[in-house]
């Protein structure tokens, strides 16, 4: 494969393809989408396969210049290193899986299929891109469809609140996000927007670090909003709880990963002092993530609710990797993303299954239904094992790598995370379990079905991205390392660098 | 993985101690190979996880004839590369290693074959087998891990798998509640062997034993102060597994799975893992004794004295509870944890020595006669309709006299009776604490003597005297499928102490140890001759005490004599209500608060406050609820715009 545009721009055509069908024709709208989706994720697949660790630079890189505005001058700019490859593999697959879990829609197919496809692109777009400015739009072309989609098919009586509560975060986390960008993009004097001159530039010629104090919030507030971050995070369970199946599953699987990238990406490499005085604060804030969500989820009786606030503590292994600043941990990071991404969407394919079949998603009604279920109850027990850290499936290799690398720098956080994913992981997931599958079977559900056999797919496409990279957690880590390195070094040149000033002058 | 492991060592030239990695995998390609295709077919999945376990124990047997204790690698699997943390999943065999093999796969092996009578009426049969050999499976990855992380991977994986056959008859709301209690326990010890493990990787900068043992060999101080903490924290994980208290009170409600997991559980794989990773690991505690200052009051205390005395407390609970207890399954659950206690104390006293085979020779003969026990028990409550009351059975010695045989075999051993194999590994246990810990020592003496009593009982009202129900009376023994792995098991719970295995651990320890010399039948006498007659006096006495109560009883007249002390007994001495009543609200009652927080403060206050006045709300719903398109497009353009005329400045 030469370039990753192909990957970007199909579920696009795919989109606008069904533009072209009429909207009664709903097989072949439906036939398209899977089509669509489905060779999207075989192309990402073999970019994923053609990857070759450890070079330089990008692989798969395309620039096209677009537009002179001024002396501003904006490209067209994709190009994949060991950050993204893993997570446009994983868009991919969780892609079509969404597209399949979403085959009997009844109300307005060929609407809802035309979002999810752009929800696709869009995120694809934005792991690819290495220009800023397409970045944050692409990233808004996945976030603007969901908003829509809670809007006309989300579930529940307060999916108008929650709907709102959603694009109310989400668009002050991007505004506050895009404010940094600008900002940096500002201080810089850079004539562009690229990822890679930025860098070269900053290297040479770094930012103030009064002016990478301010601008380093800006970045982590709002990308870690959209991820939710400690204490911006109770959008996202009740969100999820609202929005459509395959719309929670982008979102919770996928489109929470953009900003993580994005703090990888741009605000750790290119504002190490920033990060070197708020580092400390997301080390902390993460606590929050890890044992106030764990604990709110421990609580929970609505399935949907207990999922999205599991993947919430979840995340907050993904933010202490990051604020351990070393290979390891962000190494772990990049794991935990790409698995945290194949299990969220899982989780939630799962609740909408379970919801389709017995009407409800209240666990406390639940009970017994592994009997009548046993493929699903099989699904669900893996996922919900992956979910409390199981070794096998790759969410234990990310977070276990993350608890080493963060360990020597924040053994007090790493104390909470390993609580948080043990013990606390462990007792919700386990409820969870016992109230859903075990136990003396109920009449009312007397009607349910297990998953009929090509219903399957989905479920067991995710379940091998668990295990693959479960038992081959080295598939991510050789890719990965090499840009962990850099990204550490880039983020703490300027420790180095006072560092250095400091035995020079004592010298 | 392990496949293209394999796969690659027979390339380039292979290893014949990368066998081990068929050893390991076989049982998991049965268990995943019945699970995807012959779930439906009962034979045929019988079949596959039978002559998986059974080839794997013939290659374990090859294995031991070929090194015979000594050391090897296999070509390893690089599972996680990362600079700084490299794990690999890498096989190691030693004398440790090889015997365990053989124990694990031997006891599993028969345990599978009794089950194709045991199960045979139930419907998941299948799902019984499979999750067996995902057991073995997990277990045999302990037994031949060669660094931390791959030893907590399959630590893990023991942990579900224990949780899939404790709930095997997962409508039974009972096996449901104590699978999730034995999952969930045993996470609490896995949380300190995960920052154990992460104390030993920062202060050693590997996570390989074998360098590992060299670094510490090396420099006995290397772990500094944080010695006597890692010791302790690797020893909870070892706490949880191996049933100690206070971790302890999972394992008697594991008795909700059916018998042969029991047998399985308590005999050669969960409980024995625990041992088994302390003997591993055991380069940890021989180092120079250290502690933060905060605990500066411990001195020279090392974590291994704590060891040995939580191990001693353990026997010594265990065994007073089993004494009042009346279910069958139950009591030897309870003599379980006793002696794994037993065990874990020897641990604990052989690092003046640098020495815990004590241990190893005792989990090794245990394996054998509590699995027959186990079985035994199971052949009883088969026969007696799923009867577990002791007091409802009686007169079973006549109708049933194979497994009244081998069951009144597998008591010796475990009272210690010579020429039993039980007597021979108890007696080491009991040398070493009289060298060590006179008290220890007295401790044991007594546990010895409460485990003849309970066990006496246990043969005494089950088996002599009247049948005490319809169900009793009627019983009949088992089928063949169930008898003859008791037979077999009956040989080792005899005659595996009459070979030099005391030596053989020994020298794994110690290389070049002197050996005991032949005199293997009437060693204790000699080497050790206090030891050796207060173990058999204290045995004697016990089976006194209770023949003059239980025979031909026909009730227990302990409850009306000892009176509160009974009740206290019975009830477990009120280990589950207390943490019931503490550690549980404790933890929903802050679960309570962070939601109260989250959807009061957090989402209430600052949502609510930002949105502030209703009317904007209102409008903002209006906008979202009629999903237009235009409005966003409108708004990101818009944004778009600015942004691009803010840069051009």
């Amino acid at each position: 494969m030469a370039s990753l545009t192909p990957v970007i721009l199909l579920p696009i055509v795919t989109a606008l393809l069904i533009l072209l069908v009429p909207g009664n024709y709903r097989v072949i709208v439906r036939l398209l989408a899977v089509l669509g989706s489905g060779a999207t994720a075989v192309l990402a697949a073999l970019a994923f396969f053609g990857f070759e660790p450890g070079q330089a630079g990008f692989q798969f890189e395309s620039l096209v210049p677009w537009v002179t505005v001024g002396k501003l001058s904006l490209a067209y700019h994709v190009g994949a290193d060991g950050l993204n490859i893993g997570l446009i593999l994983v868009t991919g697959l969780v892609g079509f899986a969404s597209v399949l879990v979403s085959w009997n829609i009844e109300r307005n197919p060929k609407l809802f299929f035309v979002l999810l496809l752009l929800i696709i692109a869009g995120a694809l777009g934005a792991f690819a891109s290495l220009d800023l400015l397409f970045f944050y739009f692409f990233n808004e072309l996945a976030l603007v469809p969901t908003f829509i989609m809670i809007g006309i098919w989300g579930r529940g009586e307060d999916r108008t609140y929650q709907a709102f509560r959603i694009t109310l975060y989400l668009t002050l986390g991007a505004l506050t996000a895009l404010a940094g960008l600008v900002a940096l993009h500002v201080a810089t004097g850079a004539q562009t927007f690229d990822v890679v001159a930025l860098k070269t530039l900053l290297a040479e010629k770094p930012l103030s670090t009064s002016t990478q104090t301010w601008i380093f919030p800006l970045l982590l507030f709002g990308f870690g909003t959209l991820v939710g971050l400690f204490p911006f995070h109770s959008w996202a369970p009740g969100g999820y709880a609202a929005a459509p199946t395959a719309t929670a599953m982008m979102h919770a699987g996928i489109l929470k990963k953009a900003g993580l990238y994005a703090i990888l990406r741009v605000a750790l490499p290119f504002l190490p002092e920033g990060a070197a005085h708020w580092l400390p604060v997301l080390a902390w804030l993460c606590v929050g993530n890890l044992l106030h969500c764990g604990f709110v989820a421990l609580r929970q009786k609505d399935l949907n609710l207990l999922i999205g606030n599991s993947s919430l503590a979840h995340m907050g292994f993904a933010f202490l990797g990051i604020a351990s600043l070393s290979v390891i941990g962000i190494t772990g990071t990049v794991i935990v993303m790409v698995a945290h991404a194949l299990l969220a969407a899982l989780s939630f394919a799962l609740s909408g299954y379970l919801e389709s079949q017995s009407g409800t998603v209240d666990m406390t009604r639940m009970g017994g239904l592994l009997k009548r279920m046993p493929v699903f109850g099989t699904l669900l027990v893996m996922a919900f094992m992956a979910g409390c850290g199981l070794p096998g499936f790759a969410n234990f290799a990310g977070e276990a790598t993350v608890l080493f690398g963060s360990w020597k720098p924040l053994p007090l956080v790493v104390l909470a995370a390993a609580w948080s994913g043990l013990i606390l992981g462990a007792v919700y997931m386990l409820r969870a379990l016992r109230a859903i599958l075990y136990g003396e079977a109920r009449p009312e559900f007397a009607k349910v079905e297990d998953v009929g056999w090509w219903r399957r797919l989905p479920f067991a496409l995710l379940v091998a991205g668990l295990l693959l990279f479960g038992i081959a957690p080295g598939l991510l880590s050789r890719q990965i390392e090499p840009v962990a390195r850099e990204i550490v070094k880039s983020a703490t040149r300027g420790s180095v660098q006072t560092a250095s000033v400091g035995a020079a002058e004592s010298r | 993985m392990e496949h293209a492991a394999v796969q690659h060592a027979v390339e380039s030239g292979s290893k014949i101690q990368d066998l081990a990695w068929v050893i390991l995998c076989v049982p998991l390609v049965m268990a995943v190979g019945t699970t995807l295709f012959v779930r439906k077919d009962r034979t045929l999945s019988a079949l596959f996880n039978i002559s998986g376990v059974v080839l794997s124990f013939l290659l374990s047997a090859v294995l031991l004839m070929v090194f015979g204790g000594d050391s090897a690698e296999c070509t390893p699997f690089h599972w996680l590369p990362v600079e700084g943390l490299n794990v690999n999943i890498g096989l190691h065999l030693d004398a440790l290693a090889s015997l365990m093999l053989l124990v694990v796969t031997g006891v599993a092996s028969l345990v599978m074959i009794y089950s194709t009578g045991y199960m045979l009426e139930d419907g998941s049969y299948p799902r019984f087998f499979s999750s067996l050999s995902l057991f073995v499976f997990s277990m045999l990855g302990i037994v031949l891990a060669d660094n931390f992380v791959m030893l907590f991977i399959f630590w893990e994986l023991v942990g579900i798998s224990s949780y899939l056959l404790i709930g095997f008859w997962y409508s039974k709301p009972a096996a449901a509640d104590a699978s999730k209690k034995a999952f969930l326990t045993n996470r609490i010890g896995d949380f300190g062997f995960l920052l154990g493990i992460l104390i030993v990787w920062s202060a050693l900068g590997t996570v390989d034993f074998a360098l590992a043992k060299a670094k510490l060999a090396e420099n006995p101080a290397l772990l500094g102060s944080l010695a006597g903490i890692a010791g302790l924290l690797v020893f909870m994980g070892a706490m949880g597994k191996s049933a100690q208290f206070p971790l302890h009170v999972w394992l008697p409600d594991a008795m909700e799975g059916p018998t042969p997991v029991s047998a399985l559980i308590h005999a050669a794989t969960m409980v024995a893992a625990g041992v088994y990773m302390l003997c591993r690991v055991y380069f940890l505690y021989t180092v120079t004794p250290g502690w933060p200052a905060a605990l500066g009051f411990l001195g020279g205390l090392s974590a291994a004295t704590i060891i040995s005395l939580i191990g001693a407390f353990t026997a010594l609970l265990a065994a007073l509870i089993a004494v009042q207890q009346n279910d069958i399954k139950r009591i030897l659950a309870y003599s379980t944890l006793s002696q794994l206690g037993l065990m874990v104390m020897a641990v604990g006293l052989g690092a003046r020595s640098a020495d815990p085979s004590a241990s190893m020779y005792h989990l090794v003969t245990h394996a054998f006669f509590k699995a027959m026990l186990f079985l035994g028990a199971g052949s009883v409550i088969h026969a007696c309709h799923h009867e577990q009351d002791i007091w409802k059975m009686g007169g079973l010695k006549s109708k049933m006299p194979v497994t009244f045989w081998t069951f009144l075999i597998g008591t010796a051993a475990l009272a210690g009776l010579p020429p039993f194999s039980g007597f021979y590994s108890k007696d080491e246990i009991l040398a070493v604490a009289l060298e060590a810990n006179p008290i220890l020592f007295g401790v044991g003496v007594l546990v010895t003597v409460l485990t003849t009593f309970y066990m006496s009982r246990l043969l005494l009202v089950t088996f002599f005297g009247p049948a005490r129900s319809e169900s009793a009376d009627h019983a009949h023994e088992s089928p063949g499928s169930m008898k003859w792995p008791l037979v077999v098991l009956a040989v080792p719970s005899v005659a595996v102490a009459w070979l030099p295995l005391g030596d053989f651990l020994s020298a794994h320890f110690h290389p070049g140890h002197a050996s005991h010399g032949g005199d293997i039948l009437f060693g204790p006498f000699n080497h050790n001759p206090i030891a050796a007659f207060f173990g058999l006096g204290a045995a004697m006495f016990g089976f006194s005490l209770a023949f003059s109560l239980y025979w031909k009883a026909s009730k227990d007249p302990l409850p009306a004599t000892l009176g509160i002390v009974s009740r206290a007994m019975r009830n477990r001495f009120y280990f589950d209500e207390l943490y019931e009543t503490v550690f549980i609200p404790i933890h929903n009652l802050v679960s309570h608060l962070a939601d109260w927080v989250d959807r009061w403060l957090i989402a209430g206050l600052l949502v609510r406050g930002l949105t502030g006045v209703a009317d904007i709300t209102g409008r903002a719903l209006r906008l979202v609820q009629t999903g237009s398109i235009q409005a966003y497009a409108f708004l990101f353009t818009a944004g778009v715009v600015l942004v691009v005329l803010l840069a051009r400045k």
